[in-house]
């Protein structure tokens, strides 16, 4: 598609003012046909740039395109009511203040960042400033309305890259044996050079009308127009960005699974160099053919950027004058101009005195010229791959593609070696760049909520998240929307009445089987297979370090059946490991994850009994129904599984039923206990009644290094058992003496420390708190800490830091709140 | 990293839809010298080249199979769900 001059034109923003564009136009071409001739200012030394390349290979066109910064100006089709801006310059192309940069080039030398910058507080005081001057573009402000990016996964047998003569050729071959092929072209028409080159002519037009024509014919040939391919990655997989797939995505990013991939990619014209050779209206005769033929042979370089990504090998061909692929990967071919087969070597070095420019730009990205690269050379980095780490040249957007020769050729002059000897920089993915809106895809947080959210909702929840799932904080009161007030509410009807929280995001798995048992005995550090039916055990999963993984709840149903509660994070870990163990054994084991489909709540204090009694027929007195102890019955109408455990300490049942009845017994238990003023509570007051208690939480307390007998739990494993995961580290670490041991301790002033707060010994750092809140039985705040071992007896003294003071404690023994743990048995 | 897994249930699939679980290893017996529960805790043969190792098939079928995978060039030679 040319631009038709009878076709309507339409109108964009360019800096404000508006543009006249026809269809078949780029944003470049509009602009250029409107007058406009510098494009972009360089990077370093804001020197103007104008079109050079014309075909999205070159960074002298970046602009802002609708917000999105670095967008290639010269492949982009114009539309109406689209927005351009010029970046890199200030006030504007053609007046740019900081074109002063120009004047101070002997400022900054090649190397300039590691020669100034050697002390750290030299970069301080210049970072900011030169952060705010260096960079390309800028990310669009925060919270700012992009469009979407979508992700899209495709398959086919053959992705061919670059819609040209051979790329075209060769999709009309494989398409007409039958085969399912993908033609990704990155330029707004097929044709590839025949659309432009002046010397095509009219056998040329009809022969790409002819293979555009057979390619529309065949059905199982897809042409992804106006597409580009950044990367060709393992397994023959493809990355390829499609703009403006429909108005409501900006970009999708396609992954193309594909047997074959066939690059076309074609060569490209590079700049030769010579001094001032990034002056405005210095072209390559290829662009300027573009322009005239489009929009209104010299050094070719194979576009072979795919290539390598693929594993091939470039090897310099002194006779093409050009790196040509060579030891391709069985999936992968390449026909057409990328193969270099129909080259000629052109001369290539520039005269001493061009190399000695610092006029001469080799890499139009960074601003590198050919002196630069002779400084650098001069210093040591004579090797091409230590030069372009040195120099940056090669690694700005254009990624090389209008420098990479030059540069080889003035290191191969320097160092007096083969272009073959000198060899070429490794080409990654992504190239061309990609927005980083395109890789991340679609803005969607998968998010969980229980049965009861809606309730929590209602009842004044401030929520927290809590991995993927939301729960409630604290609920705010009709009097009282302060968090600690509230809290200190839920807390008081919990310890003096009756509170019921919602805990159905804990993990759930169900075992059913023969040998249920033997798999948690070896995978569980306790003793699991002598629970009795109808009794709770609290259950520690080691790793075979001793290193503590999960912790949780096991109660056993019936003979051949057992439930097993875990931690919210750590659900989909304990059941892959699980079964991880239970491969191969042969045994007769199945878990399901009822995480789901089971919503839970804890109902607990002095007056819980009270509340239950009246919505079920289960025996609830402490014979009937003791601590550690579970039952199967009806809780108002609804199959509910009851365990009698005390998280928070106080006399309560964990009930498990169906999720689907969750709002409404959610509702029937806040109504039975309303006669009680029962209150909701959530999980700040939980954290603060269980830390009263001094119950652990795996991941909170502990990390990747506790063990048990560190954290005050040796009591969990049973060593004689004869063996579970973890046994020999544990029977190794029962025998030596501890280091570290997580303690309680007591402020003995008013202090409350943050989680993570330092532990001080005589001025040296020797812990940290992991949990701390203000007790109102202690009327102090309370907490526990990672104390050296000595330490760790009742009324040793540390210090605690506090708002950058230091505060100080006693260790304590025993729990904060009811140490014999009178009120779980009541 | 991009390469395909060939689920036994489901079939070729991306890697991201699996969960790495480290080299397939012999656990000593209960009374194995320390040594040998030290070098199994924490050392690792770290292969270049081929490697019997854990995959866990997160968003397929999640079952855990052993594939035997080049490190070098993550080519996957064999798949196979261990017995029963």
């Amino acid at each position: 598609m040319s631009v038709d001059e009878r076709s309507e034109t339409i109108r964009f923003e360019f800096c404000g003012k508006p543009v006249e564009a026809r269809a078949g136009d780029t944003v470049a071409s509009a602009l250029y046909r409107s007058g406009q001739r510098i494009f972009t200012r360089s990077f370093k030394y804001h020197r103007p740039r104008g079109l050079l390349c014309l075909s999205g290979k070159c960074p002298n066109c970046l602009m802002n395109v609708d917000g999105v910064p670095n967008v290639r100006a010269c492949i982009t089709p114009a539309r109406a009511g689209m927005r351009v801006r010029h970046q890199n310059a200030y006030p504007s192309l053609e007046n740019d203040w900081l074109a002063i940069a120009q004047r101070f080039d002997w400022l900054m030398p090649v190397g300039w960042y590691y020669k100034t910058m050697t002390y750290p507080s030299a970069w301080h005081a210049a970072e900011p400033y030169i952060r705010k001057i260096a960079g390309l573009g800028e990310p669009p402000p925060a919270g700012s309305e992009g469009g979407e990016y979508e992700h899209n996964y495709r398959h086919a047998e053959a992705a061919i890259i670059g819609g040209g003569p051979a790329g075209l050729q060769t999709a009309v071959e494989l398409g007409s044996r039958g085969e399912q092929v993908m033609l990704i072209d990155d330029q707004p028409a097929l044709g590839g050079h025949l659309r432009y080159s002046r010397n095509s002519g009219v056998a040329a037009a009809e022969l790409i009308a002819d293979l555009i024509g057979k390619v529309q014919k065949l059905s199982n040939v897809e042409v992804l127009q106006g597409c580009y391919c950044f990367g060709l990655y393992e397994g023959n997989l493809l990355g390829i960005v499609e703009p403006n797939p429909h108005p409501n995505a900006a970009e999708r990013l396609i992954h193309l699974r594909t047997r074959r991939v066939v690059i076309a990619t074609g060569a490209y014209e590079a700049p030769l160099l010579f001094r001032n050779n990034d002056l405005v209206g210095i072209m390559l005769s290829t662009a300027a053919q573009r322009l005239i033929r489009l929009h209104g042979v010299a050094h070719r370089v194979p576009d072979a950027g795919l290539l390598s990504q693929a594993g091939a090998r470039l090897e310099w061909d002194g006779g093409k004058g050009a790196f040509v692929s060579v030891d391709l990967p069985s999936h992968v071919a390449a026909v057409g101009d990328v193969t270099g087969a129909s080259f000629i070597a052109a001369s290539r070095l520039p005269p001493e005195q061009v190399m000695a420019s610092k006029r001469a730009f080799v890499c139009l990205c960074t601003d590198v010229s050919s002196k630069d690269l002779q400084d650098a050379i001069a210093e040591g980095f004579d090797h091409i791959e230590t030069l372009k780490r040195y120099t940056t040249a090669t690694m700005g957007p254009c990624q090389g593609r209008m420098c990479q020769l030059s540069a080889i050729s003035v290191c191969a002059h320097e160092t007096q070696r083969s272009m073959g000897a000198t060899g070429t920089t490794t080409s990654r993915p992504p190239n061309p760049s990609v927005t980083l809106g395109a890789l991340a895809g679609a803005r969607h947080h998968p998010t969980r909520r229980t049965p009861m959210h809606y309730e929590h909702d209602a009842l004044g929840a401030v929520w927290m998240d809590m991995g993927e799932w939301k729960r409630p904080r604290f609920y705010k009161t009709q009097t009282n929307s302060e968090e600690k007030a509230c809290v200190e509410e839920e807390y008081r009807a919990v310890r003096e009445r009756v509170g019921l929280i919602d805990v159905s995001t804990l993990g759930k798995l169900d075992f059913k089987g023969r040998d249920c048992g033997k798999l948690l005995d070896k995978v569980y550090a306790g003793r699991l297979s002598d629970l009795r039916p109808d009794r709770v055990r609290y259950a520690v999963l080691c790793d075979e370090a001793g290193i503590m993984l999960d912790d949780g709840t096991v109660s056993r149903l019936a003979d051949d059946q057992y439930f097993i509660t875990t931690t919210t994070g750590n659900l989909e870990f304990v059941e892959q490991w699980l079964e991880w163990w239970l491969v191969g054994t042969g045994w007769d084991v199945h878990i399901t994850n009822m995480t789901g489909g089971v919503a839970a709540v804890n109902l607990a204090g002095p007056k819980a009994r009270d509340v239950l009694a009246k919505l079920t027929s289960c025996g609830l007195d402490t014979k009937a129904f003791p601590y550690m102890a579970c039952r199967r019955a009806e809780v108002a109408g609804v199959q509910a599984l009851l365990m009698r455990i005390g998280f928070v300490g106080e006399t309560g049942w964990e009930i498990h039923f169906p999720a689907e009845a969750g709002a409404y017994l959610w509702r029937t238990l806040l109504d039975a206990g309303r006669e009680f003023d029962i209150r909701p509570f959530a999980v700040e007051a939980q954290r603060l009644l269980r830390l009263e208690k001094k119950h652990v939480i795996v991941g909170v307390d502990t990390d990747a290094l506790t063990n048990p007998f560190e954290a005050g739990m040796g009591w969990v494993s049973k060593l004689d058992k004869e063996d579970f995961i973890g046994r020999a580290a544990l029977r190794r670490l029962s025998g030596e003496e501890l280091k570290q041991i997580l303690a309680g301790f007591i402020m003995n002033e008013e202090a409350l420390p943050e989680d993570g707060a330092a532990i001080l010994v005589n001025g040296r750092l020797a812990g940290r708190v992991t949990s701390a809140r203000y007790s109102p039985v202690n009327r102090k705040a309370v907490g526990l800490a990672w104390v050296p071992a000595e330490l760790a007896r009742p009324g040793a003294e540390i210090d605690v830091r506090v708002g950058g003071r230091l505060a100080r404690a006693h260790i304590t023994q025993q729990a904060f709140y009811d140490p014999e743990g009178a009120r779980l048995r009541m | 990293m991009s390469f395909l897994l060939r689920c036994p249930h489901c079939g070729d699939r991306s890697v991201y839809e699996f969960r790495f679980g480290g080299e397939v290893k012999q656990r000593p017996a209960p009374d194995a010298p320390e040594a040998a529960w030290v070098d199994y805790t924490y050392t690792k043969a770290n292969v270049a080249g081929v490697q019997k190792e854990w995959w866990y098939h997160r968003s397929g079928c999640r079952q855990w199979m052993i594939a035997a995978r080049n490190t070098i060039t993550n080519e996957v030679l064999e798949t196979l769900f261990p017995e029963r």
